[in-house]
Protein backbone atom coordinates (compact mmCIF):
# COMPACT_ATOMS: atom_id res chain seq x y z
CA UNK A 1 0.00 0.00 0.00
CA UNK A 2 3.15 2.74 0.36
CA UNK A 3 2.39 2.54 -3.89
CA UNK A 4 -0.44 4.37 -3.09
CA UNK A 5 0.62 6.29 0.10
CA UNK A 6 3.94 7.77 -2.12
CA UNK A 7 1.28 8.42 -5.25
CA UNK A 8 -1.49 10.69 -2.91
CA UNK A 9 1.88 12.58 -1.72
CA UNK A 10 3.24 13.28 -5.92
CA UNK A 11 -0.45 14.21 -6.59
CA UNK A 12 -0.33 16.82 -3.39
CA UNK A 13 3.09 17.61 -4.70
CA UNK A 14 1.89 18.51 -8.40
CA UNK A 15 -1.21 20.39 -6.87
CA UNK A 16 0.59 22.62 -4.90
CA UNK A 17 3.16 23.19 -8.45
CA UNK A 18 -0.22 23.62 -10.28
CA UNK A 19 1.90 25.82 -12.50
CA UNK A 20 3.80 22.77 -14.33
CA UNK A 21 0.03 21.28 -15.29
CA UNK A 22 -0.20 24.80 -16.91
CA UNK A 23 3.35 25.11 -18.69
CA UNK A 24 3.10 21.40 -20.07
CA UNK A 25 -0.53 22.08 -21.66
CA UNK A 26 0.01 25.45 -22.69
CA UNK A 27 1.95 24.69 -26.23
CA UNK A 28 -0.13 21.80 -27.21
CA UNK A 29 -3.15 24.04 -26.95
CA UNK A 30 -1.63 26.72 -28.66
CA UNK A 31 -0.48 24.27 -31.39
CA UNK A 32 -4.37 23.18 -31.44
CA UNK A 33 -5.72 26.51 -31.48
CA UNK A 34 -3.44 28.43 -33.92
CA UNK A 35 -1.35 25.76 -35.87
CA UNK A 36 -4.15 24.09 -36.79
CA UNK A 37 -6.43 26.70 -38.02
CA UNK A 38 -3.52 28.44 -39.82
CA UNK A 39 -2.56 25.44 -41.39
CA UNK A 40 -6.07 23.68 -41.98
CA UNK A 41 -6.27 25.56 -45.22
CA UNK A 42 -2.81 24.73 -47.07
CA UNK A 43 -3.61 21.09 -46.08
CA UNK A 44 -6.69 20.59 -47.24
CA UNK A 45 -6.09 19.54 -50.48
CA UNK A 46 -3.90 16.64 -49.13
CA UNK A 47 -6.13 15.23 -46.80
CA UNK A 48 -9.20 13.39 -46.04
CA UNK A 49 -10.29 14.92 -42.83
CA UNK A 50 -10.43 17.99 -41.09
CA UNK A 51 -6.51 19.10 -40.17
CA UNK A 52 -7.37 19.93 -36.32
CA UNK A 53 -8.52 16.00 -36.07
CA UNK A 54 -6.37 15.22 -38.08
CA UNK A 55 -3.27 16.55 -35.59
CA UNK A 56 -5.47 15.67 -32.55
CA UNK A 57 -4.05 12.69 -31.60
CA UNK A 58 0.03 13.49 -32.06
CA UNK A 59 -1.11 16.33 -30.28
CA UNK A 60 -2.09 14.27 -27.52
CA UNK A 61 1.34 12.14 -27.90
CA UNK A 62 3.10 15.90 -27.16
CA UNK A 63 0.94 16.29 -23.78
CA UNK A 64 2.10 12.82 -22.81
CA UNK A 65 5.81 13.68 -23.31
CA UNK A 66 5.67 17.30 -21.93
CA UNK A 67 3.93 16.24 -18.68
CA UNK A 68 5.79 12.91 -18.37
CA UNK A 69 8.93 14.99 -18.76
CA UNK A 70 8.50 16.81 -15.57
CA UNK A 71 8.57 13.45 -13.73
CA UNK A 72 12.13 14.14 -13.35
CA UNK A 73 11.39 17.70 -12.25
CA UNK A 74 10.40 16.34 -9.25
CA UNK A 75 13.46 14.86 -8.34
CA UNK A 76 15.40 18.31 -8.39
CA UNK A 77 12.60 20.00 -6.11
CA UNK A 78 13.18 17.12 -3.90
CA UNK A 79 16.66 16.90 -3.66
CA UNK A 80 16.53 20.55 -3.35
CA UNK A 81 14.03 20.00 -0.32
CA UNK A 82 15.88 17.50 1.11
CA UNK A 83 13.25 14.92 1.03
CA UNK A 84 15.08 12.88 -1.37
CA UNK A 85 17.36 11.51 1.07
CA UNK A 86 14.95 10.98 3.43
CA UNK A 87 13.35 8.66 1.26
CA UNK A 88 16.05 7.03 -0.08
CA UNK A 89 16.89 5.80 3.38
CA UNK A 90 13.34 4.82 3.83
CA UNK A 91 12.60 1.04 4.01
CA UNK A 92 10.58 1.22 0.68
CA UNK A 93 11.41 -0.36 -2.80
CA UNK A 94 13.55 1.85 -5.26
CA UNK A 95 10.88 0.35 -7.87
CA UNK A 96 8.57 1.51 -5.46
CA UNK A 97 9.86 5.12 -5.56
CA UNK A 98 10.16 5.26 -9.11
CA UNK A 99 6.24 3.70 -10.20
CA UNK A 100 4.68 6.15 -7.94
CA UNK A 101 6.50 9.31 -9.53
CA UNK A 102 6.01 7.83 -12.84
CA UNK A 103 2.25 6.51 -12.60
CA UNK A 104 1.50 10.30 -11.03
CA UNK A 105 3.20 11.75 -14.27
CA UNK A 106 0.86 9.38 -16.42
CA UNK A 107 -2.08 10.72 -14.08
CA UNK A 108 -1.34 14.13 -15.06
CA UNK A 109 -0.72 13.00 -18.80
CA UNK A 110 -4.28 11.41 -18.80
CA UNK A 111 -5.65 14.66 -17.50
CA UNK A 112 -4.15 16.93 -20.03
CA UNK A 113 -5.15 14.46 -23.22
CA UNK A 114 -9.12 14.87 -21.54
CA UNK A 115 -8.32 18.37 -21.46
CA UNK A 116 -6.97 18.83 -24.88
CA UNK A 117 -9.57 16.33 -26.38
CA UNK A 118 -12.27 18.39 -24.92
CA UNK A 119 -11.28 21.69 -26.43
CA UNK A 120 -10.40 20.18 -29.85
CA UNK A 121 -14.66 19.40 -29.77
CA UNK A 122 -15.10 23.02 -30.06
CA UNK A 123 -12.96 23.00 -32.69
CA UNK A 124 -14.78 20.86 -34.97
CA UNK A 125 -13.16 17.72 -33.97
CA UNK A 126 -15.84 14.42 -34.15
CA UNK A 127 -14.55 11.89 -32.06
CA UNK A 128 -15.90 8.64 -31.52
CA UNK A 129 -15.28 5.18 -29.70
CA UNK A 130 -16.20 1.74 -29.17
CA UNK A 131 -14.66 0.66 -25.51
CA UNK A 132 -12.50 -1.48 -26.91
CA UNK A 133 -10.72 1.13 -29.15
CA UNK A 134 -10.87 3.77 -26.10
CA UNK A 135 -9.33 0.97 -23.94
CA UNK A 136 -6.84 0.63 -26.68
CA UNK A 137 -5.92 4.66 -26.66
CA UNK A 138 -5.52 4.35 -23.27
CA UNK A 139 -3.25 1.80 -23.26
CA UNK A 140 -1.32 3.35 -26.15
CA UNK A 141 -0.93 6.50 -24.04
CA UNK A 142 -0.31 4.93 -20.50
CA UNK A 143 3.02 3.08 -22.07
CA UNK A 144 3.85 6.31 -24.33
CA UNK A 145 3.90 8.07 -20.89
CA UNK A 146 5.49 5.75 -19.41
CA UNK A 147 8.31 5.43 -21.47
CA UNK A 148 9.14 9.32 -21.61
CA UNK A 149 8.50 9.26 -17.59
CA UNK A 150 10.75 6.63 -17.01
CA UNK A 151 13.38 8.15 -19.26
CA UNK A 152 13.24 11.21 -17.47
CA UNK A 153 13.58 10.06 -14.19
CA UNK A 154 16.93 8.37 -15.17
CA UNK A 155 17.83 11.55 -16.55
CA UNK A 156 17.15 13.49 -13.93
CA UNK A 157 19.65 11.19 -11.85
CA UNK A 158 22.50 11.95 -13.90
CA UNK A 159 21.80 15.42 -15.23
CA UNK A 160 23.40 18.58 -12.71
CA UNK A 161 20.41 20.83 -12.75
CA UNK A 162 16.78 21.51 -13.82
CA UNK A 163 18.12 23.59 -16.71
CA UNK A 164 20.36 21.49 -18.45
CA UNK A 165 17.50 18.97 -17.73
CA UNK A 166 14.83 20.54 -19.18
CA UNK A 167 17.23 21.56 -22.27
CA UNK A 168 17.86 18.02 -22.87
CA UNK A 169 14.13 16.58 -22.60
CA UNK A 170 13.64 18.83 -25.23
CA UNK A 171 16.39 17.95 -27.10
CA UNK A 172 15.07 14.29 -26.81
CA UNK A 173 10.82 14.92 -27.43
CA UNK A 174 11.29 17.41 -30.30
CA UNK A 175 12.68 15.87 -32.74
CA UNK A 176 10.63 12.35 -31.90
CA UNK A 177 7.53 14.65 -32.26
CA UNK A 178 8.38 16.37 -35.68
CA UNK A 179 10.04 13.24 -36.91
CA UNK A 180 6.43 11.55 -36.88
CA UNK A 181 3.19 11.53 -38.16
CA UNK A 182 2.25 14.03 -35.84
CA UNK A 183 1.67 17.17 -37.89
CA UNK A 184 1.52 16.18 -41.49
CA UNK A 185 0.87 12.34 -43.77
CA UNK A 186 4.67 10.71 -43.76
CA UNK A 187 3.48 8.28 -46.93
CA UNK A 188 5.52 10.48 -49.10
CA UNK A 189 8.20 11.16 -47.31
CA UNK A 190 11.57 9.65 -49.15
CA UNK A 191 15.18 9.48 -48.38
CA UNK A 192 16.68 9.35 -44.71
CA UNK A 193 13.85 11.41 -43.32
CA UNK A 194 11.57 8.59 -44.29
CA UNK A 195 13.72 5.88 -42.83
CA UNK A 196 14.13 7.91 -39.85
CA UNK A 197 10.31 8.69 -39.61
CA UNK A 198 9.20 4.79 -40.06
CA UNK A 199 12.01 4.15 -37.23
CA UNK A 200 10.56 6.81 -34.39
CA UNK A 201 8.34 4.63 -32.52
CA UNK A 202 5.61 7.08 -32.04
CA UNK A 203 5.08 7.09 -35.88
CA UNK A 204 3.35 3.81 -35.37
CA UNK A 205 1.46 5.03 -31.96
CA UNK A 206 0.79 8.26 -33.27
CA UNK A 207 -1.10 6.78 -36.85
CA UNK A 208 -2.59 3.83 -34.59
CA UNK A 209 -4.16 6.19 -32.15
CA UNK A 210 -5.22 7.81 -35.68
CA UNK A 211 -6.84 5.08 -37.14
CA UNK A 212 -8.87 4.21 -34.30
CA UNK A 213 -10.26 6.97 -32.98
CA UNK A 214 -11.01 9.39 -36.32
CA UNK A 215 -11.91 6.04 -38.63
CA UNK A 216 -12.66 3.72 -35.97
CA UNK A 217 -10.18 1.10 -37.68
CA UNK A 218 -8.72 -1.51 -35.48
CA UNK A 219 -6.10 -3.93 -37.33
CA UNK A 220 -4.80 -6.24 -35.10
CA UNK A 221 -1.14 -6.43 -36.43
CA UNK A 222 -0.46 -2.78 -35.73
CA UNK A 223 -1.48 -3.16 -32.75
CA UNK A 224 0.51 -5.72 -31.63
CA UNK A 225 3.46 -4.67 -33.69
CA UNK A 226 3.13 -0.89 -31.63
CA UNK A 227 1.94 -2.51 -28.48
CA UNK A 228 5.18 -4.84 -28.49
CA UNK A 229 7.56 -2.05 -29.64
CA UNK A 230 6.15 -0.08 -26.56
CA UNK A 231 5.78 -2.55 -23.99
CA UNK A 232 9.99 -3.23 -24.92
CA UNK A 233 10.69 -0.05 -25.00
CA UNK A 234 9.19 0.63 -21.46
CA UNK A 235 10.83 -2.41 -19.89
CA UNK A 236 14.13 -0.97 -20.96
CA UNK A 237 13.24 2.62 -19.96
CA UNK A 238 12.34 1.44 -16.24
CA UNK A 239 15.11 -0.86 -16.04
CA UNK A 240 17.50 1.87 -16.63
CA UNK A 241 15.49 4.22 -14.29
CA UNK A 242 15.96 1.17 -11.51
CA UNK A 243 19.82 0.92 -12.21
CA UNK A 244 20.33 5.04 -12.06
CA UNK A 245 18.76 5.38 -8.98
CA UNK A 246 20.69 2.51 -7.29
CA UNK A 247 23.79 4.16 -8.93
CA UNK A 248 22.70 7.16 -6.97
CA UNK A 249 24.49 4.89 -3.59
CA UNK A 250 27.44 4.31 -5.71
CA UNK A 251 29.19 7.70 -6.32
CA UNK B 1 26.14 -4.03 23.14
CA UNK B 2 27.16 -2.09 20.26
CA UNK B 3 25.04 -0.48 18.37
CA UNK B 4 27.31 0.67 15.45
CA UNK B 5 30.73 -1.51 15.14
CA UNK B 6 32.78 -0.38 12.52
CA UNK B 7 36.19 -2.23 10.85
CA UNK B 8 38.38 -0.73 8.28
CA UNK B 9 35.66 0.92 6.43
CA UNK B 10 37.06 3.16 2.71
CA UNK B 11 35.16 5.32 0.61
CA UNK B 12 36.66 6.63 -2.87
CA UNK B 13 34.07 8.87 -4.38
CA UNK B 14 34.76 7.93 -8.54
CA UNK B 15 36.27 11.33 -8.69
CA UNK B 16 39.08 10.19 -6.65
CA UNK B 17 38.54 11.62 -3.39
CA UNK B 18 39.40 9.15 -0.33
CA UNK B 19 37.04 10.34 2.13
CA UNK B 20 37.02 7.98 4.33
CA UNK B 21 40.59 5.73 4.89
CA UNK B 22 40.55 2.51 7.35
CA UNK B 23 38.28 4.15 9.79
CA UNK B 24 37.00 2.13 13.05
CA UNK B 25 34.51 2.87 15.40
CA UNK B 26 32.27 0.83 17.87
CA UNK B 27 29.21 3.21 19.13
CA UNK B 28 27.47 1.76 22.06
CA UNK B 29 23.89 1.20 22.47
CA UNK B 30 22.07 4.37 24.66
CA UNK B 31 25.08 6.35 23.89
CA UNK B 32 24.73 10.15 22.61
CA UNK B 33 27.87 9.56 20.72
CA UNK B 34 29.37 12.66 18.75
CA UNK B 35 31.67 12.94 15.83
CA UNK B 36 34.04 15.89 15.81
CA UNK B 37 35.55 17.23 12.65
CA UNK B 38 36.40 20.62 10.67
CA UNK B 39 34.59 20.26 6.73
CA UNK B 40 35.95 17.82 4.83
CA UNK B 41 36.79 15.37 7.71
CA UNK B 42 34.37 12.63 5.89
CA UNK B 43 31.59 12.93 8.63
CA UNK B 44 28.82 13.30 6.27
CA UNK B 45 30.54 10.54 4.09
CA UNK B 46 30.38 8.49 7.38
CA UNK B 47 26.70 9.11 7.69
CA UNK B 48 25.43 8.76 4.91
CA UNK B 49 27.35 4.74 4.32
CA UNK B 50 25.57 4.35 8.33
CA UNK B 51 22.19 5.46 7.02
CA UNK B 52 22.71 2.79 3.87
CA UNK B 53 22.66 6.28 1.69
CA UNK B 54 25.80 5.51 0.17
CA UNK B 55 27.84 2.09 -0.62
CA UNK B 56 31.79 1.86 1.11
CA UNK B 57 34.17 1.03 -0.87
CA UNK B 58 36.23 -1.41 1.99
CA UNK B 59 35.28 -2.06 4.99
CA UNK B 60 32.39 -3.81 7.21
CA UNK B 61 29.30 -2.31 9.38
CA UNK B 62 27.60 -3.88 11.85
CA UNK B 63 24.63 -2.20 13.02
CA UNK B 64 22.17 -3.70 15.97
CA UNK B 65 24.43 -6.98 15.09
CA UNK B 66 23.20 -6.82 11.04
CA UNK B 67 25.62 -6.61 8.39
CA UNK B 68 25.32 -3.34 6.37
CA UNK B 69 26.35 -4.79 3.00
CA UNK B 70 23.90 -7.72 3.26
CA UNK B 71 21.00 -6.50 5.44
CA UNK B 72 20.61 -3.04 4.18
CA UNK B 73 16.46 -3.14 4.40
CA UNK B 74 16.18 -4.44 7.74
CA UNK B 75 18.55 -1.73 9.30
CA UNK B 76 16.54 0.89 7.20
CA UNK B 77 13.54 0.12 9.24
CA UNK B 78 15.56 1.06 12.74
CA UNK B 79 17.44 4.04 12.01
CA UNK B 80 16.58 7.92 10.89
CA UNK B 81 18.72 10.04 9.74
CA UNK B 82 17.88 14.14 10.04
CA UNK B 83 20.35 15.53 7.35
CA UNK B 84 22.15 18.67 7.56
CA UNK B 85 19.20 19.83 5.44
CA UNK B 86 15.36 19.80 6.58
CA UNK B 87 13.60 17.19 4.36
CA UNK B 88 9.83 18.14 5.27
CA UNK B 89 7.63 18.20 2.23
CA UNK B 90 6.65 21.71 2.36
CA UNK B 91 3.59 21.21 0.14
CA UNK B 92 1.87 18.60 2.62
CA UNK B 93 0.83 20.14 5.94
CA UNK B 94 2.22 19.03 9.37
CA UNK B 95 0.09 15.91 9.87
CA UNK B 96 0.58 14.94 6.22
CA UNK B 97 3.81 14.44 6.84
CA UNK B 98 4.05 12.80 10.21
CA UNK B 99 1.62 10.21 8.86
CA UNK B 100 3.28 10.02 5.31
CA UNK B 101 6.53 8.99 7.36
CA UNK B 102 4.65 6.23 9.23
CA UNK B 103 3.44 4.79 6.02
CA UNK B 104 6.66 4.52 5.21
CA UNK B 105 7.83 2.72 7.81
CA UNK B 106 4.49 0.54 7.37
CA UNK B 107 3.04 1.75 10.86
CA UNK B 108 -0.38 1.10 11.03
CA UNK B 109 -2.60 3.96 11.36
CA UNK B 110 -4.10 4.16 14.52
CA UNK B 111 -0.53 3.72 15.74
CA UNK B 112 0.75 6.33 13.89
CA UNK B 113 -2.25 8.58 14.89
CA UNK B 114 -1.05 7.94 18.56
CA UNK B 115 2.64 8.38 18.16
CA UNK B 116 2.16 11.80 15.81
CA UNK B 117 0.08 13.32 18.94
CA UNK B 118 2.31 12.24 21.31
CA UNK B 119 5.89 14.12 19.01
CA UNK B 120 3.47 16.93 18.45
CA UNK B 121 3.08 17.17 22.54
CA UNK B 122 7.00 16.65 23.05
CA UNK B 123 8.13 18.85 20.18
CA UNK B 124 5.80 21.49 21.29
CA UNK B 125 4.24 21.96 17.57
CA UNK B 126 0.59 21.76 18.63
CA UNK B 127 0.49 25.77 17.69
CA UNK B 128 1.56 24.56 14.54
CA UNK B 129 -0.58 22.65 13.58
CA UNK B 130 -2.70 24.39 10.85
CA UNK B 131 -0.08 26.50 9.37
CA UNK B 132 1.04 26.07 6.24
CA UNK B 133 4.35 23.79 6.48
CA UNK B 134 6.38 26.69 4.38
CA UNK B 135 5.40 29.16 6.49
CA UNK B 136 7.07 28.09 9.09
CA UNK B 137 10.96 28.97 10.80
CA UNK B 138 13.96 27.50 10.62
CA UNK B 139 13.82 26.42 14.00
CA UNK B 140 10.08 25.03 13.79
CA UNK B 141 11.01 23.31 10.75
CA UNK B 142 14.16 21.69 12.73
CA UNK B 143 12.14 20.74 15.13
CA UNK B 144 8.90 19.10 13.07
CA UNK B 145 11.89 17.67 11.23
CA UNK B 146 13.51 15.75 13.92
CA UNK B 147 9.41 14.90 15.21
CA UNK B 148 9.26 13.45 11.47
CA UNK B 149 11.79 11.14 11.57
CA UNK B 150 11.14 9.51 15.23
CA UNK B 151 7.27 8.50 14.01
CA UNK B 152 9.34 4.81 13.44
CA UNK B 153 10.55 4.88 16.91
CA UNK B 154 14.09 4.31 15.59
CA UNK B 155 16.85 2.11 17.54
CA UNK B 156 19.63 4.51 16.06
CA UNK B 157 18.83 8.15 15.22
CA UNK B 158 21.74 10.38 13.14
CA UNK B 159 21.76 14.17 13.44
CA UNK B 160 23.73 15.38 11.24
CA UNK B 161 24.84 19.09 12.67
CA UNK B 162 21.73 19.47 13.77
CA UNK B 163 22.76 23.11 15.47
CA UNK B 164 24.56 24.41 12.87
CA UNK B 165 23.23 28.37 12.21
CA UNK B 166 21.03 28.48 15.11
CA UNK B 167 21.40 30.78 17.94
CA UNK B 168 21.81 29.84 21.47
CA UNK B 169 18.31 29.94 22.23
CA UNK B 170 17.43 27.39 19.91
CA UNK B 171 20.77 25.65 20.23
CA UNK B 172 19.80 25.21 24.26
CA UNK B 173 16.18 23.66 23.15
CA UNK B 174 17.78 21.25 20.90
CA UNK B 175 20.40 19.71 22.70
CA UNK B 176 17.09 19.09 25.83
CA UNK B 177 15.52 17.66 23.18
CA UNK B 178 18.35 15.82 22.20
CA UNK B 179 18.65 14.78 25.81
CA UNK B 180 14.82 13.72 26.13
CA UNK B 181 14.89 11.48 23.19
CA UNK B 182 17.83 9.55 24.64
CA UNK B 183 15.93 9.14 28.04
CA UNK B 184 12.70 8.79 27.02
CA UNK B 185 12.95 6.64 24.05
CA UNK B 186 16.45 4.84 24.84
CA UNK B 187 17.30 5.64 21.69
CA UNK B 188 21.17 5.62 20.45
CA UNK B 189 21.99 8.96 19.14
CA UNK B 190 24.86 9.38 16.57
CA UNK B 191 25.40 12.97 16.17
CA UNK B 192 28.32 15.04 13.89
CA UNK B 193 29.18 18.37 14.63
CA UNK B 194 32.06 20.73 14.76
CA UNK B 195 31.50 22.37 17.82
CA UNK B 196 33.22 21.22 20.56
CA UNK B 197 30.99 22.40 23.26
CA UNK B 198 28.24 20.55 21.89
CA UNK B 199 29.86 17.65 22.13
CA UNK B 200 31.49 18.18 26.02
CA UNK B 201 27.54 19.20 26.99
CA UNK B 202 25.86 16.08 25.52
CA UNK B 203 28.22 13.19 24.90
CA UNK B 204 28.83 9.96 26.44
CA UNK B 205 31.38 9.31 23.99
CA UNK B 206 33.39 11.44 21.57
CA UNK B 207 35.40 10.79 18.45
CA UNK B 208 37.46 13.07 16.32
CA UNK B 209 38.05 12.76 12.80
CA UNK B 210 40.49 13.87 10.10
CA UNK B 211 40.74 13.32 6.82
CA UNK B 212 38.61 10.23 6.79
CA UNK B 213 40.91 8.38 9.59
CA UNK B 214 39.78 8.41 13.56
CA UNK B 215 42.22 10.56 15.31
CA UNK B 216 40.76 10.21 19.03
CA UNK B 217 37.96 7.80 19.94
CA UNK B 218 36.93 7.43 23.63
CA UNK B 219 34.30 8.92 26.39
CA UNK B 220 33.69 12.61 26.87
CA UNK B 221 36.28 12.50 29.79
CA UNK B 222 39.44 11.77 27.13
CA UNK B 223 38.62 14.94 25.54
CA UNK B 224 37.34 16.89 28.47
CA UNK B 225 41.09 16.34 29.62
CA UNK B 226 42.21 17.48 26.14
CA UNK B 227 40.33 20.82 26.47
CA UNK B 228 42.06 21.07 30.05
CA UNK B 229 44.85 22.41 29.33
CA UNK B 230 45.30 25.96 28.84
CA UNK B 231 47.31 27.65 26.63
CA UNK B 232 49.03 31.56 26.88
CA UNK B 233 48.13 33.37 23.55
CA UNK B 234 50.85 35.88 22.20
CA UNK B 235 50.10 38.16 19.50
CA UNK B 236 52.96 39.88 18.18
CA UNK B 237 53.69 42.96 16.58
CA UNK B 238 56.33 42.13 15.13
CA UNK B 239 56.82 40.59 11.85
CA UNK B 240 59.36 38.44 12.50
CA UNK B 241 57.41 36.17 14.37
CA UNK B 242 59.33 32.96 13.41
CA UNK B 243 62.38 34.39 14.55
CA UNK B 244 60.29 34.81 18.03
CA UNK B 245 58.99 31.52 18.26
CA UNK B 246 62.78 29.79 17.37
CA UNK B 247 63.99 32.33 19.94
CA UNK B 248 61.31 30.80 22.70
CA UNK B 249 61.85 26.92 20.98
CA UNK B 250 65.76 27.44 21.61
CA UNK B 251 65.56 28.90 25.30
CA UNK B 252 62.48 26.43 26.32
CA UNK B 253 63.35 23.57 24.36
CA UNK B 254 60.32 22.08 26.83
CA UNK B 255 57.97 24.33 25.71
CA UNK B 256 55.12 22.96 23.54
CA UNK B 257 54.94 26.00 21.13
CA UNK B 258 52.08 26.35 18.15
CA UNK B 259 52.41 29.08 15.17
CA UNK B 260 48.86 30.11 13.86
CA UNK B 261 48.50 33.80 12.02
CA UNK B 262 50.47 36.46 14.14
CA UNK B 263 50.13 34.76 17.32
CA UNK B 264 52.10 32.21 19.23
CA UNK B 265 50.38 29.61 21.40
CA UNK B 266 52.33 27.54 24.53
CA UNK B 267 50.91 24.86 26.25
CA UNK B 268 51.24 26.42 29.78
CA UNK B 269 51.19 22.84 31.43
CA UNK B 270 53.13 24.27 34.64
CA UNK B 271 52.29 28.08 35.26
CA UNK B 272 54.89 30.08 33.13
CA UNK B 273 53.60 33.47 32.39
CA UNK B 274 55.47 34.98 34.95
CA UNK B 275 59.07 33.46 33.48
CA UNK B 276 57.39 34.61 29.81
CA UNK B 277 56.50 38.19 30.64
CA UNK B 278 60.36 38.25 31.92
CA UNK B 279 62.11 37.00 28.65
CA UNK B 280 59.45 39.04 26.89
CA UNK B 281 60.23 42.23 28.54
CA UNK B 282 63.84 41.22 28.80
CA UNK B 283 64.40 40.95 24.92
CA UNK B 284 62.51 43.75 24.46
CA UNK B 285 59.96 42.09 22.02
CA UNK B 286 56.91 44.16 21.31
CA UNK B 287 53.54 42.32 22.03
CA UNK B 288 50.00 43.46 20.98
CA UNK B 289 48.37 41.35 23.98
CA UNK B 290 49.17 38.62 26.06
CA UNK B 291 46.74 35.89 27.91
CA UNK B 292 45.56 32.64 28.74
CA UNK B 293 42.80 30.74 26.18
CA UNK B 294 41.41 27.52 26.15
CA UNK B 295 41.97 25.36 23.08
CA UNK B 296 39.64 25.68 19.74
CA UNK B 297 38.79 22.47 18.24
CA UNK B 298 41.87 23.32 15.57
CA UNK B 299 44.58 23.61 18.56
CA UNK B 300 43.08 19.76 19.80
CA UNK B 301 43.35 18.99 16.14
CA UNK B 302 46.96 20.47 15.52
CA UNK B 303 47.86 18.73 19.20
CA UNK B 304 46.61 15.35 18.24
CA UNK B 305 47.99 15.29 14.93
CA UNK B 306 51.43 15.94 16.25
CA UNK B 307 50.94 12.90 18.48
CA UNK B 308 49.46 10.75 15.75
CA UNK B 309 52.14 12.16 13.20
CA UNK B 310 48.89 12.47 10.84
Amino acid sequence: MIFFSMLYRNIKWRVHNWLTILFTIVQPILWLILYSTVASSTMKSTLSINYTSFILPGLMFLVCFASSCSCGIMNYIMKQEGSFNRLLIAPVSRDTMILAQVTEAILCSFFEVVLITFISLFLGVKISFTIASFMMIVLVLFLSSFLIASLGYSLSLKLPNDMVYQTMMNAIVLPIFFLSSALFPVDKIKGILGVIVQWNPFTHSIDLVRSVMLHQEIVLQDIFFTMGMLIILCCLSFLWARNSLKKEMEV
Amino acid sequence: MYAIEINQLSKVYKNGVQALDGFDLCVKEGDIFTLLGENGAGKSTLIKILTTYLKSTSGTVKMLGLDLNKEADKIRKQIACVFQQTSIDTFLSLEENMLFQGKLYSIPNDEAIKRMESLITVFGLSSYRNLPVSSYSGGVKRRLDIALNLMSNPKILFLDEPTVGMDVQSRNAMWDMVRKIRSELGTTIFLTTHYLEEAEVLSDSICIMKKGKNIVWGSRQKLTKLLDINYIELCLLNINIKKIEKYLCNKFPKWKLILKDSSIYIQNDKDIMDLLLKVLLQEKIQFESIGYVKPSLEDIFIQVLEEANI
